[in-house]
């Protein structure tokens, strides 16, 4: 009798730790969803078989739904933070666009994959999505070294991806015309730091970066435009995720004579909270000497827990300051804060936006099939969440010589701030908004430590 | 820096080489006279290494007793060596011209070596008791961490060190009744392949901590407030952080606490009797079950003891404990398996080694990216001149 107990008991635990493996979420209801789907997919695999040589899916006309295959990374080592973040705000443009009417008559279907932020799984989920689950679109992701994967299994399988947060420039660089970004590209954020960084009269800087494709690829942008701003650059510092103590490495800057003028972040996720605590706590940065631009997850409420002394460090925001909001943002910022007591990240309220394109370009296209759904996509031009919404250089229109290969169906306006805090607690709506002139809301580039604007 | 790249390609080479013919024949030479060859063929390894023919020569004629300061000895004169080569390699590195550097560095290190020291005890604990690697240590350790955060959230006024009993009971309870429960039948002869069942069930209470946690908490990180809400301070050449060191206290305090109890107490020396023998303990009146609900109990509390330390210093996520257990894995073997000492030492060494190669490492780019791979590269040395590791016994 015990054993028998005891072995229902282990089985009760196998299938928990089955469930919770499968789906990594809080969001209870999502993970039945995902269990229902795959009882169809199965069966529309065999379909495909019969009729279909290719792995194009099925045209709309046969389809229940119109399904769009969302990535991103709910386990670790990826930043599950950025995952689930981006699959509540792609959830809720689904609900959204349904309760509109839906796409082509028919509901809109989110199938999300967790990448793990882990290239080899970016690809095999993406294969899976689009030749198992038949999505007409894929969309989402949050590490470049993965969308890198991603863009490939795309254009091999010719299905349009839409990237909501892969700031890596190699993602449009390759000019597959099935890829499309709506995030900034690692340069048009380095430039805007660039820039901001010799306003305010900075000479030297250190740049810290995580040992990943985003991270190297940051490190090379940020070091083009700073020393064309006339910035010396030492050698950056690059850190593997996941690890908590940089006491050591950190010394290595202190132990600089003289110390840099600024520090720059280019560390994702909670692994950037530990480096910015540390530096605040060995007094390295922000100082009167040496600023501090932290990743922009400071944005978070989560910043103050792990940097309860983090006045005074600046980050860069990508999109627009809250007080610059419009009735889209504000819908997804008070649907985001109710459900994580937190402002919407960049990445999420781009998520939000990439499910309206895709329904968009649908509609517009009138039919799933991937080459007239990458030419809606092309003539995308939407109001949304974070801006206007449409891309300059396109198979009518392709990128001229003088004109950096990565703007290729690249999204062209992202907003890129700089902000500050200048008091403990500020949320990102009270932080002042240095970068450029035109949006700033306290008339200074710089709020020196010890001061307030 | 003047020496012709030939010379440093000799140089480099002919330690090792002196080194292999030390370690290959110095045993032989103290076989062939009738002596005991223990620990000859580390001293000749390293001797040859240090000074080639110059010491290897008079050993080989002399043959004095190997005794444990020949073998010091010799490996500080090895490090010496090391330290002056790499000296000459980069005259213009931190670890060479600046002393107060590489003692904060030597200070950063010892401090987190105790605080890893702490998490590594507990590991070792639960082996030499139950002859069970726990592949859920880690999140043990992290939910000790989430035990203290929620409590704090309760208790918002007091310190966070108030939290670090209440992790350790949490951790205590729920350890003793995971093993009561799964690996009691192991114990009781019900399991068939039970070193592959103990570590698939260690494994998946892993897993299902870490993502029944990630459900119930949410994926963004948390951190409780400091012990001490003050940055960093500088004690003569050093700049130290007051949140790590009271970690570090704590750390030693707990391990202390530990031996005391194990050297001591009755209860420790039922654990001392099973991990020695299982049947002559039981024969004594010492009951094994017990002993291990309890060892487990215990390796698992100072788990959560390590997580509710470290909260205030570190941020804090469901997947924390991957890292931290990984790298516990690494000092109990290099420690020596279920020896405590060894995890105690182990902790160090490890600390030392990363804070060293991650500040050392000519390449500043690439230091800090490589901080774990020091450790295991330390790890692979040792467990060549010693596989039972630095306090292991044969089997």
């Amino acid at each position: 009798m015990r054993q028998k107990i005891q072995l229902f008991v282990l089985l009760i635990a196998v299938l928990t730790i089955t469930v919770a493996c499968s789906q990594p979420t809080p969001q209870v209801v999502e993970k039945e969803k995902i269990v229902e789907q795959t009882v169809v997919v199965e069966k529309e695999v065999e379909v495909e078989k019969e009729v279909v040589v290719t792995a194009t899916p099925a045209p709309a006309g046969e389809a229940a739904t119109i399904r769009i295959g969302g990535l991103g990374p709910l386990s670790a080592p990826g930043t599950v933070v950025g995952g689930i973040a981006m699959q509540f705000a792609m959830n809720l443009a689904v609900q959204d666009i349904n309760e509109a009417g839906g796409v082509l008559g028919k509901p809109m279907e989110l199938i999300f994959a967790d990448t793990e932020g882990l290239p080899e799984r970016g690809t095999s989920v993406a294969e899976r999505l689009i030749q198992e689950n038949g999505v007409v679109a894929l969309a989402g992701e949050y590490h470049s070294a993965v969308g890198r994967t991603i863009a490939e299994v795309a254009h091999e399988e010719h299905i349009p991806v839409l990237f909501s947060e892969t700031w890596g420039d190699f993602i449009t660089e390759t000019g597959y015309p099935e890829v499309f970004r709506i995030a900034p590209a690692s340069t048009m954020v380095s430039k805007v730091t660039a820039e901001w960084l010799a306003a305010i009269d900075v000479e030297t800087a250190v740049i810290i970066a995580e040992n990943t494709d985003f991270g190297i690829g940051a490190v090379e942008s940020d070091t083009k435009f700073m020393e064309e701003a006339g910035i010396t650059v030492a050698e950056p510092i690059f850190v593997e995720l996941g690890t908590q103590d940089f006491q050591p490495i950190l010394a290595r800057i202190q132990a600089m004579d003289p110390l840099p003028d600024a520090i720059r972040m280019n560390v994702t996720g909670e692994n950037s909270y530990n480096v910015e605590r540390q530096m605040t706590d060995l007094g390295l940065a922000p100082t009167e000497e040496t600023v501090g631009i932290a990743n922009q997850v400071a944005i978070q409420s989560e910043f103050w827990e792990s940097v309860p002394n983090g006045e005074h460090w600046t980050f860069t925001l990508v999109g627009l300051p809250p007080s610059l909001y419009n009735e889209t943002t504000e819908r997804v910022a008070t649907a985001y804060r109710g459900q994580f007591d937190t402002q919407p990240p960049s990445y999420a309220l781009e998520a939000y936006d990439t499910m309206w394109i895709l329904a968009d370009a649908i509609e517009r296209a009138g039919t799933t099939e991937p080459d007239a759904l990458i030419k809606a996509i092309e003539e995308t031009d939407i109001d949304l969440a974070q801006g206007r919404y449409y891309f300059e250089y396109t198979s009518d229109n392709p990128v001229p010589d003088d004109v950096p290969a990565f703007m290729w169906h690249q999204w062209p306006d992202p907003a890129v701030l700089m902000l500050q805090y200048f008091e403990k607690n500020q949320g990102p709506a009270d932080a002042a908004v240095i970068w450029p002139p035109t949006y700033q809301t306290h008339g200074t580039s710089y709020i020196t430590p010890g001061t307030t604007p | 820096m003047g020496l012709h790249p030939t010379v440093i390609v000799w140089g480099l080479l002919a330690g090792p080489i002196w080194g292999l013919i030390g370690a290959w024949g110095l045993p032989r030479v103290y076989r062939q006279k009738g002596l005991g060859a223990s620990g000859a063929g580390t001293v000749g390894a390293l001797a040859g290494f240090v000074a080639g023919p110059l010491l290897l020569a008079p050993l080989w004629y002399f043959t004095p007793e190997l005794t444990r300061r020949w073998s010091v000895g010799v490996a500080a004169l090895a490090a010496l060596e090391l330290y002056t080569l790499f000296a000459i390699l980069y005259p213009d590195n931190l670890c060479v011209t600046n002393r107060d550097y590489v003692l904060n560095q030597v200070a950063s290190g010892l401090t987190i070596g105790f605080i890893y020291a702490l998490m590594a005890v507990g590991l070792t604990l639960i082996y030499s008791v139950q002859g069970v690697i726990s592949f859920a240590h880690g999140q043990f350790y992290m939910v000790g961490g989430y035990v203290s955060y929620y409590l704090l959230q309760l208790l918002t006024d007091f310190n966070p060190i108030i939290g670090v009993p209440v992790a350790g009971l949490a951790t205590l309870i729920i350890g003793m009744a995971f093993e009561r429960t799964f690996l009691r039948p192991m114990h009781l002869g019900q399991i068939e392949r039970a070193g592959e069942y103990a570590i698939l069930v260690t494994f998946g209470f892993g897993f299902f901590l870490e993502y029944t946690t990630l459900a119930a908490v949410g994926p963004f990180s948390q951190k409780t407030g400091p012990f001490i809400n003050a940055g960093s301070f500088v004690l003569g050449p050093l700049r130290l952080l007051p949140n790590r060191l009271v970690a570090a206290a704590v750390g030693i305090g707990l391990i202390l606490a530990l031996l005391y109890l194990i050297r001591y107490t009755w209860l420790g020396k039922g654990l001392r009797a099973v991990s020695q023998d299982k049947q002559a303990a039981a024969v004594s009146g010492v009951n094994p079950l017990t002993m291990n609900t309890l060892a487990f109990g215990i390796g698992t509390m100072l788990a959560g003891m390590s997580g509710a330390t470290l909260i205030p210093v570190f941020t804090w996520v469901p997947w924390v404990g991957a890292t931290a257990a990984v790298r516990s894995f690494v000092i109990i073997v290099l420690g020596g398996l279920g020896a405590i000492p060894g995890a105690l030492f182990g902790g160090l060494i490890i600390g030392l080694v990363q804070a060293l190669g991650a500040g050392c490492y000519p390449d500043p780019s690439k230091g800090a990216a490589y901080k774990e791979a020091f450790g295991l590269v330390i790890f692979a040395l040792v467990l060549l001149w010693r596989p039972t590791g630095l306090f292991g016994r044969e089997q």
